[in-house]
């Protein structure tokens, strides 16, 4: 029998934890995160690019994006019947928390709450523009892994 | 739901990684079910009535009955 895909392969630390397969897996994330970044550098710099070249490079990490997408869900139905429960609904659980926070700081930010308290110019002003992928990409690692650690507390 | 997975096991003198190759799933999945956390799936409680040979009601008892 073919051995399943577990968790913990992707979990930096962990027994079963391997770069090899978090490349694998994760790899088409990190290039959309890469291009990301540089292509908001480069429209940052480059204002007076045509509007079709930037909304190309504003566009082009959505195509690694599904492409991570479609390697992640593979991986996921290579898990066993527990696994693949307790990741989509870490997943589940992950989207979820991401969206009520972006919810609650909408209002935040729409009434200027982080300009009146002199934020403006501060990290957390950067981290908090509800635009930014970077923000989107750390909640949602962050849930995922507390949802984890919440999940294999219960079957353990 | 209840089971006599650990017992049935331990008569083959199989360990849980041993077992979870046979059904192939994880060692943790062997022993949330024999620790009765999770109930596995119809084909998987299948799979396990095969391997020892017995029906799915020698081996799995819901609650209650």
């Amino acid at each position: 029998m073919n051995k399943p895909n577990l968790p913990d392969e992707l979990e930096p630390g962990k027994r079963d934890y391997s770069v090899r397969k978090e490349l694998e897996v994760n790899g088409w994330g990190y290039v959309g995160l890469a291009l990301s970044i540089g292509g908001e550098a480069l429209i940052y710099f480059h204002q007076d690019w045509p509007i079709t070249l930037r909304t190309v490079i504003a566009l082009a990490p959505i195509v690694p994006a599904l492409l991570w997408g479609r390697v992640f869900a593979r991986w996921v139905r290579g898990m066993d019947e527990l696994h693949r429960r307790m990741t989509v609904e870490v997943c589940l659980f992950a989207t979820t928390a991401t969206l009520f926070v972006f919810t609650a700081l909408h209002p935040l930010v729409k009434f200027d709450v982080f300009e009146a308290s002199g934020n403006r110019d501060s990290w957390l002003a950067w981290l908090m523009d509800w635009h930014s992928w970077l923000l989107t990409s750390w909640l949602l690692i962050c849930f995922y892994m507390l949802g984890g650690m919440i999940l294999r507390r219960r079957f353990k | 739901m209840k089971n006599k997975l650990r017992e049935l096991r331990a008569a083959k003198e199989w360990s849980q990684s041993d077992l979870a190759e046979k059904l192939g799933v994880s060692r943790q999945t062997v022993n949330a079910i024999e620790t009765e956390k999770y109930d596995p799936s119809l084909p998987l409680a299948f799979k396990v009535a095969r391997l020892f040979k017995k029906s799915i009601e020698e081996i799995f008892e819901a609650d209650g009955d």
